[in-house]
């Protein structure tokens, strides 16, 4: 009986660490081209949930508010790329780092300002009743969350490794300055990272509201997290995200239904401060944070 | 095909190039010698965008392209192979060579069918990267480096080449088979302006030669008479 709750929460531990998994890749996606992420993206994930929340409530239907989710996304990381990013790599100084946090106290008031301080439940016409599978309650809502983040994942991938463009990505983190000599422009390749970095964002809000609610709070839960994850895994293992995030879910998971839910972001913490100092290259990383 | 009047570039607030002329002209290999810091790589960067320089020109097929980004030149014929290769170490030899010809090449689909006799090219010239197109760049030696960086930028079909010190760190024997690659493709009619410690060597391939000295262009002339040359002589081709 008590193994059989044990895989309970470790299953909807894992399903939550997938999250923060999508949300740390947005972050290697834009660390990958220009040494730089967003310090907001968590208020990137709840403004894009909040908006797709929106598009819903207008009339539109799940399977055109994805896209229109999405393409907000989109938008956003290109607006953090312009507005917070570019002009300070330029300057060769690390300004991003507070224009990025800016823009995410900017995003939260926003949010407080335009769609009020409550949560709010996000409808999602996948059920939420539980399927049994081998004894562990499962509901369809939360393996759209699996599937939705893979999906997206996979096709990231897959443009890296299989289009001239994404080759083209991946010369620009390689080498930017030899990149710009095969005629890659280097500044639209950081456009194109914090564009799908965006869109990632903006996926793993989707695929989360459904399950958490929405709410301007949501954000700091989530980034907290995401950022264990990035630290832990690596900024340059996509695969490394998905097992550091399924490893932090699951122990979160335990640990609140063990000592409380009070306790749960201690697992994340931890393994934060042990990577920062023991392996701050990251698990599977070749490259430091700290470089940041 | 690529004219150069009067470059001055530099670093932050060092100067480097204090004027800097040249010429290159279509189906030649012009050589650029001179003692280590005289300022060739700099030269180099200058053309390819790779640094703003201050102040003069550059033409590339008779459009001033100074003050372009590096990606903007590349893209109007000009391929540039830096000091150090700077192959894609992570991607895999065929990767880099398709990069290559990136602005050429759609971007989604279809790019490789429609690089394949380009490549085919390539892999005739240099067979060892065949053998190794799916190799990472990064674990190649450095004669192989220099080669897939040589090819690498003969995939851009540029206009112009600019290849700086291709011999750099490599076996003399594999110097010697760089050289001999050079031969070959000045044959098939490719412009080249060429940087190398080995002046001896770079003479014998040249049409024309500079010898920069302190940012500027001391001498040039070519090969037989800056052989009859003799400070020349005596402080390069000794
Ligand atoms: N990135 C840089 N920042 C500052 N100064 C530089 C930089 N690169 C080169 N220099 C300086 O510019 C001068 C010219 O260097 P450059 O690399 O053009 O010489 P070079 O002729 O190519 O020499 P070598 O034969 O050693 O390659 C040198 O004094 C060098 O110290
Ligand atoms: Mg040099």
């Amino acid at each position: 009986m008590n193994s059989l709750i044990i895989a309970q929460m470790a299953v909807s531990g894992a399903l939550m660490g997938l999250v923060y998994a999508l949300i740390a890749y947005g972050f290697q996606l834009t660390f990958a081209t220009s040494k730089s992420i967003n310090f907001g993206q968590g208020e990137l994930v709840m403004l894009s949930a909040f908006f797709s929340l929106t598009l819903l409530n207008l009339g539109a239907p799940y399977w055109l508010m994805i896209p229109g989710g999405l393409l907000f996304g989109v938008v956003m990381g290109l607006v953090v790329e312009r507005a917070c990013v570019r002009l300070t790599l330029e300057q060769k100084s690390e300004g991003w780092i507070l224009l990025t946090i800016i823009f995410g106290l900017l995003g939260f008031s926003a949010a407080e300002n335009i769609w009020g301080r409550d949560d709010r439940p996000f409808p999602s016409p996948i059920s939420s009743d539980a399927l049994h599978i081998l004894g562990i309650n499962v509901t369809p809502v939360e393996i759209s969350v699996a599937i939705g983040v893979f999906a997206v994942m996979g096709v990231i991938e897959l443009f890296k490794r299989k289009t001239l463009l994404g080759k083209a990505f991946e010369a620009v983190s390689a080498d930017r300055d030899a990149a710009e000599l095969m005629g890659i422009s280097a500044t639209h390749t950081i456009m194109l990272s914090y564009g799908l970095s965006g869109m990632v964002a903006a996926m793993a809000g989707i695929l989360i509201s459904p399950i958490t609610t929405v709410g301007p709070t949501m954000a700091s839960a989530l980034i907290l997290k995401a950022f264990s994850v990035a630290v832990v895994a690596g900024l340059d293992s996509g695969f490394g995200v998905v097992v550091i995030g399924i490893l932090i879910g699951v122990l979160e998971s335990l640990t609140s239904y063990y000592l409380g839910s009070g306790w749960r972001e201690t697992p994340g913490l931890l393994l934060l401060i042990l990577a920062l100092a023991i392996r701050p290259n990251g698990v599977f990383g070749k490259v430091s944070i700290r470089k940041v | 095909m690529l004219q150069v009047e009067n470059l001055r570039a530099g670093y932050g607030a060092s100067e480097v190039l204090v004027g800097a002329s040249l010429h290159v002209k279509q189906g030649m290999i012009v050589a650029l010698i001179g003692a280590n810091g005289a300022g060739k790589t700099t030269t180099m960067r200058a053309i390819s965008g790779m640094i703003k320089p201050t102040q003069g020109t550059v033409l590339l097929n008779g459009k001033a392209v100074q003050g372009m980004s590096a990606s903007q030149i590349a893209r109007l014929g000009l391929a540039h192979a830096p000091e150090g290769r700077k192959v894609f170490g992570p991607l895999s030899v065929e990767d880099n060579l398709l990069l290559g010809a990136y602005h050429r090449l759609p971007g989604f689909l279809g790019f490789h069918a429609m690089a394949a006799p380009d490549l085919e090219k390539i892999y005739n010239l240099f067979p060892r990267l065949r053998e190794r197109r799916l190799q990472a760049a990064g674990t190649l030696s450095g004669g192989e480096q220099q080669m897939l960086a040589i090819g690498r930028a003969l995939m851009a079909d540029p206009k112009v080449i600019l290849l700086d010190e291709p011999s750099m760190g490599l076996a003399p024997v594999i110097v010697q088979e760089v050289f001999g690659i050079l031969r070959r493709l000045k044959e098939q009619g490719i412009t080249l302006l060429l940087v190398e410690q080995f002046a001896k060597s770079a003479l014998e391939v040249a049409d024309y030669a500079y010898v920069m000295d302190h940012g500027r262009i001391a001498v040039e002339g070519t090969p037989a008479e800056l052989h009859r040359n003799e400070k020349v002589i005596a402080a390069y081709l000794g």
